[in-house]
């Protein structure tokens, strides 16, 4: 198995965010995180990325690079597309000067490919529309041939048809790389396309796990709130 | 039964200077930490040339316009207060040396010190800051780069380099505009005032006013980059960040200023 969480916690400022979590993923397989806003989904995702720290219990990963695709893109609006894309490859220390100039042309250019979108390398973050960002961030993300792929909302402020392009990329990205892959999102569409398995998040507890299915199902009164998207339930708003 | 105590004044007062004092022990935390960070990347050389040149050009350049208009019109407003009254009481061959004194030992360095963190360091920090409050800096540190290294090297190292370029301009700048403003007010000659210029300057004040501007140039460039690293809560830490900055940095410019005074001329 390429990610597993045992017993996470984390608190900020004394209020607990994540509360005894644990879960797994395996290698060529997607979980989709889900919740309420501020249920702690894109925690979990930061505590495995290593851009927090967490209070205690373990995040166990089989080695290999972890990337991660940001809700809003993240994309250094400075940089054109091939710089961003190359970033990790020309300034990491490990790997600067490592590829040639051409070499570097050639694996952004089938990046790019990948991704759906060839021949914008001289393009800048601010010329291209959301969802062609959110593409070009899938192809930084996967420069360094990842393992473990975390997705942080990918379809949050885009048009149905295009969060459908970016759900068939998170799938096509699972399938070419094999990585183990987290999906924090609130749509139901980017669950049932893309989730193998999905955990439900409220007040820092898991309150489902299972599959797509089992929650369409909506066997339990959280699941059952959360697919028919009502205030009625045992999840209240703060 | 619980008891509610209305807070007075003075508790409130306290509170508030309880809340600055620690708000002011972490910003100087987090400027001395990011000062490590970035000492420690200078080993691994994490900017390129072409980043180094394109920070320089930023500092350098794009400053110098305002540095300059602020330098030289400092120089003729002293000029023009001094100049006539000393050449009245028979000091006019002391004009030169006067202003090339105030020019090189305070006037240049501290204006231009000003001048800058106005233009270019409230620039580094609000840059630092949008890319911190929008994720691009959690970005560089999920690829494995060290976000401390790769966003001060190339700005706090173009600071440093550059600062004594634009003093020693600004100066000569200010040195000029006080012998033009001496020659039109008083009309003292530009051979009185540039003799007696050549004369009150000495090398102590020149390596002092060099140094003063490098460490005006680090210490600008790296509080710039530290606040916009501390940046959090969208537009409104942007703001705060870039105040942050601006504020730190004139505090900080005129404590260097201080410790120079007091080892370099006392």
């Amino acid at each position: 198995m390429s990610i597993e969480v045992k017993n996470l916690v984390k608190s900020f400022d004394k209020k607990v965010i994540l509360d005894n979590i644990s879960f797994k993923v395996d290698d060529g397989k997607i979980l989709s995180i889900v919740g309420f806003s501020g249920s702690g989904k894109s925690t979990v995702l930061k505590l495995i990325s290593g851009l927090i720290e967490k209070d205690s219990g373990e995040v166990i990963t089989t080695g290999g690079d972890i990337a991660m695709v940001f809700q809003y893109s993240a994309l250094f609006d400075s940089l054109n597309v091939f710089d961003n894309i190359s970033f990790a490859l020309q300034e990491r220390k490990d790997l600067r000067g490592k590829y040639t100039r051409k070499e570097l042309e050639k694996i952004v250019a089938e990046k790019l490919e990948l991704v759906g979108l060839s021949g914008i390398e001289d393009k800048f973050p601010s010329e291209l529309s959301g969802g062609m960002q959110k593409r070009v961030s899938f192809a930084r993300a996967i420069v360094t041939e990842p393992k473990i792929i975390l997705y942080d909302e990918p379809t949050a402020g885009l048009d149905p048809i295009s969060s459908t392009l970016i759900e068939d990329y998170i799938v096509r990205l699972k399938n070419e790389t094999n990585a183990a892959s987290i999906v924090v999102t609130h749509q139901m569409s980017t669950i049932r396309r893309t989730a193998d398995s999905v955990l439900m998040l409220y007040n820092g507890h898991a309150v489902f796990e299972g599959s797509p299915d089992e929650l369409c199902r909506e066997e339990t009164p959280y699941t059952r709130q959360f697919v028919e998207a009502t205030l009625d339930g045992p999840m209240k708003m703060n | 039964m619980k008891i509610y105590y209305k807070a007075t004044y003075t508790y409130k007062l306290l509170k508030g200077f309880m809340q600055t004092a620690e708000s002011l022990i972490s910003t100087l935390g987090s400027i001395v930490m990011f000062g490590i960070e970035f000492i420690k990347g200078l080993r691994d050389k994490p900017t390129t040339i072409k980043e180094l040149m394109y920070q320089c050009y930023r500092f350098g350049v794009t400053s110098l316009p305002i540095t300059l208009s602020i330098v030289g019109m400092t120089s003729v407003i002293v000029a023009m207060q001094v100049a006539g009254e000393m050449v009245k009481q028979g000091g006019g061959n002391y004009v030169g040396m006067l202003v090339a004194i105030l020019m090189v030992r305070e006037e240049a360095v501290i204006m231009a010190g000003f001048a800058i963190i106005s233009m270019i360091g409230s620039s580094l920090a609000s840059e630092i800051a949008t890319m911190k409050v929008t994720e691009q800096v959690d970005a560089i540190q999920v690829l494995k780069v060290n976000p401390v290294h790769y966003l001060f090297t190339p700005r706090v190292l173009a600071g440093t380099l550059m600062m004594p370029i634009v003093v020693i301009i600004s100066a000569l700048i200010g040195i000029l505009g006080g012998g033009v403003a001496s020659n039109l007010v008083s009309g003292l000659s530009y051979k009185a005032y540039f003799d007696s210029v050549w004369f009150g300057l000495n090398t102590h004040d020149l390596n002092v006013c060099i140094m003063k501007s490098f460490a005006f140039g680090f210490v600008i460039s790296l509080i710039s980059c530290s606040c916009g690293m501390d940046a959090k809560d969208g537009a409104k830490g942007v703001g705060l960040a870039t105040t942050k900055a601006v504020v730190w940095s004139f505090v900080a410019i005129v404590i260097v200023d201080l410790i120079f005074a007091a080892a370099c001329f006392y």
